[in-house]
């Protein structure tokens, strides 16, 4: 298992364009995702699950990963998070 | 054996297997049989891959006429239908409770729902309205792989018992009458509309159970004893013998439908046109093939699936307005055009944090809206598109087309004006464009109050009891707070109608009544005592829609009405039809053993 964790920095946090775009990067993992905020913990391949963690901007989450392409999961998710979900250049 | 006692209020005996009845929402609850649940599941895949269909070609279309970021909703709304919480959830539940998919997708996204209300976010908190029109097009593609409630009932070998929470007029709307032998409800509530119905369709039942609902096991056997008020569940064999021989006798006088003979006349010798309201052109075959007298209602919006009306062409349109007429083989088809909101429609994306609601879900209906007709007016080419194409196929067969949610006759006339317009706009296309009947739906108070004066501007009324008893009295079906206020027999929906039926006699204009009232064995009755003599409803509603009108005497229903009519409440008017139809069920028992 790889635990990471990351502060979610763009503007909306993980509202629904966000939250999509992690579940579609998520999804083409094999290894099982999670994702943490606090002490909810969130199937990381479930839209609904990732809007439910309401992770506004300024929160810190958790990502952890378990099977064959854990490491590569939890580098890809946490740098798509850092970087604002390639959000702030759009304006709102 | 358990034995639970309440008030008998019909009369007779019935034993047979439970089906469970418990309505949310709208949305009725029915365990499944064990070698069932295969079946199930697969409708439920079947349903989730259409809309996934759906979705992805509304994103794909949105995305070419208004660009990406519109369509950016919809990539949302596809991932919540392959999430793991909502339809793996809700296939984990049909497996493990036994229930029918439209429960459990509707539990799936009540647990979710919570949890959604919870959230401090209030655009989060918004996402809540994609997944109820998420989960509103898993429901309609759910009714097209499996059919309704009532084909369910279709598929018990034998009738069965009814057990309910309650009654309500859109559950009694949904079921097959002829499938159920007797009745036992929780509620205190509706207990005279209970027993009327009860009595007009001569099956016994109980009422005022309390629990009945949650206490009958899945597959249990029933015995509903009206006369002392009992159910038995799961009974001895012994107890469950006898009583199934007092249930034979006590039946001797029910009988089945008769087989569709051509046209239905009261028992009185009125003849009543019985038409269909369908949403899927296959449905106008299936119409036809139940012997319905032609196309009451065609609601056109469904052929849009919950995306843009902008986006279905003439020419497509045009197409399925002829499969429709072709379908019914001569018979009359009135097509309603669009009953949208232009809330319905996206717009262009100024902020992110919009919400455009596709899904002409139950919510949306009760809404006071730029809807109907006025939607029409405002988006004058969207209607026109829509009107060249009925006036086109009009060529073909027997069309009328028919306004919605008509509040003025300032609208009727702008309408119209469009229609002369589209005409032209044929005509210079070098087509042929006939004269066609145009109709409104009578469902505004504003609408039924005048009346007389809207039937001199159009050639037939089409009364849309659902939303004129919302709004005439101001009760939204869809707060389950007020829900129960949503009462047929208030003497303001009766005088209502009454008045509408007036009024279009006064220009000999027809008339007739869609919507739930027309598919409720009691109701029906009220209505023809009122004068209506045309009903659309669905398909399966028509066999005991049949049967029930050929045992009313028009003649004795509009008395009864007239006194109904002098009659302040809702309870004194059950009181004094729960009088009629006990004693007509004398009359009638007398008259069997006058026979014998």
């Amino acid at each position: 298992m790889t635990t990471q964790t990351v502060t979610v920095t763009n503007q909306l946090g993980m509202h629904a364009r966000a939250a999509a775009r992690f579940v579609h990067v998520a999804t083409r993992f094999e290894s099982q995702i999670r994702v943490g905020r606090d002490v909810n913990v969130m199937d990381g391949k479930s839209i609904m699950g990732i809007l439910l963690l309401a992770a506004a901007r300024g929160t810190t989450i958790t990502i952890s990963a378990d099977g064959p392409d854990e490491a590569a999961a939890v580098q890809t998710l946490c740098g798509l998070v850092a970087s604002g979900f390639g959000e702030d250049q759009w304006n709102g | 054996m358990e034995r639970l006692t309440g008030i008998g209020v019909s009369e007779g005996l019935a034993v047979g297997p439970a089906l469970v009845a418990i309505q949310r929402t709208q949305v009725i609850r029915f365990p499944i049989a064990a070698d069932r649940v295969g079946r199930e599941l697969v409708a439920l895949d079947r349903a989730r891959e259409r809309s996934h269909e759906q979705l992805h070609q509304i994103r794909s279309r949105i995305a070419a006429l208004r660009g990406a970021d519109l369509a950016a909703i919809f990539d949302a709304q596809l991932l919540m239908l392959e999430d793991p919480m909502l339809v793996t959830r809700a296939a984990a539940l049909v497996r493990e409770e036994r229930v029918n998919a439209e429960w459990a997708v509707q539990r799936a996204v009540e647990e979710l729902g919570q949890v959604f209300n919870d959230l401090a976010d209030p655009y989060l908190r918004e996402r809540k309205g994609d997944l109820h029109d998420v989960a509103g097009r898993l429901r309609m593609n759910l009714r097209d792989e499996k059919g309704s409630a009532r084909d369910l009932l279709q598929d018990l070998e034998t009738p069965c018992v009814l057990i309910a929470d309650e009654l309500t007029p859109s559950v009694v709307a949904q079921l097959d009458w002829t499938r159920i032998r007797g009745f036992a409800t929780d509620a205190g509530s509706r207990t005279y509309h209970t027993a009327i119905l009860a009595r007009s369709l001569g099956v016994p039942a109980v009422v005022g159970l309390h629990d009945v609902s949650r206490r009958v096991p899945p597959r249990a056997w029933v015995i509903v004893d009206a006369a002392t008020g009992d159910v038995l569940i799961n009974p001895t064999d012994d107890v469950r013998r006898e009583a199934e021989a007092r249930a034979t006798l006590a039946r001797g006088r029910a009988a089945l439908p008769r087989p569709i003979e051509g046209p239905v006349e009261t028992a009185d010798g009125i003849r009543i046109v019985l038409e269909a309201n369908i949403e899927r052109v296959d449905d106008a075959a299936t119409a036809a093939a139940a012997g319905a007298d032609g196309i009451g209602l065609y609601r056109s919006e469904f052929m849009i699936a919950g995306g843009p009306p902008d986006v279905v062409g003439e020419e497509e349109q045009y197409a399925v307005y002829r499969q429709l007429l072709e379908g019914m083989g001569g018979r009359p088809v009135t097509v309603r055009t669009f009953d949208v909101d232009e809330r319905q429609i996206a717009r262009p994306v100024v902020d992110v944090a919009l919400d455009g609601r596709w899904f002409p879900d139950e919510r949306a209906s009760g809404h006071a809206g730029l809807r109907g007709i006025r939607f029409g007016l405002a988006n004058p080419d969207i209607f026109k598109r829509q009107l060249r194409a009925l006036l086109r196929a009009a060529a073909q067969g027997p069309l009328r087309i028919l306004f919605p949610f008509v509040s003025s006759v300032a609208e009727v006339r702008a309408a119209r004006a469009l229609i002369d317009e589209a005409r032209a706009e044929v005509a210079a296309a070098g087509a042929s464009a006939p004269a066609v009947p145009v109709g409104i739906m009578i469902e505004v108070p504003s609408a039924a109050f005048t009346a007389s004066i809207l039937a001199r501007e159009v050639d037939f009324f089409t009364i849309g009891t659902n939303d004129l008893i919302q709004y005439t009295l101001a009760v939204d079906r869809t707060d389950e707070r007020v829900s129960d206020r949503y009462e047929p027999l208030h003497p303001a929906v009766l005088r209502l109608i009454r008045h509408v039926r007036r009024g279009a006699a006064r220009q000999r204009i027809p008339v007739s009544v869609c919507g739930e009232m027309a598919s409720d064995p009691l109701l029906l009755r009220l209505l023809i005592g009122c004068g209506l003599t045309q009903l659309s409803m669905t398909p399966g509603a028509m066999p005991v829609a049949r049967r029930v009108i050929r045992e009313t005497h028009a003649g004795d229903m509009a008395r009864l009405v007239a006194r109904v009519m002098t009659l302040g409440t809702v309870e004194e008017i059950e009181q004094a039809l729960l009088a009629a139809f006990g004693r007509s069920q004398e009359s009638q028992k007398s008259e069997v053993k006058s026979q014998k």
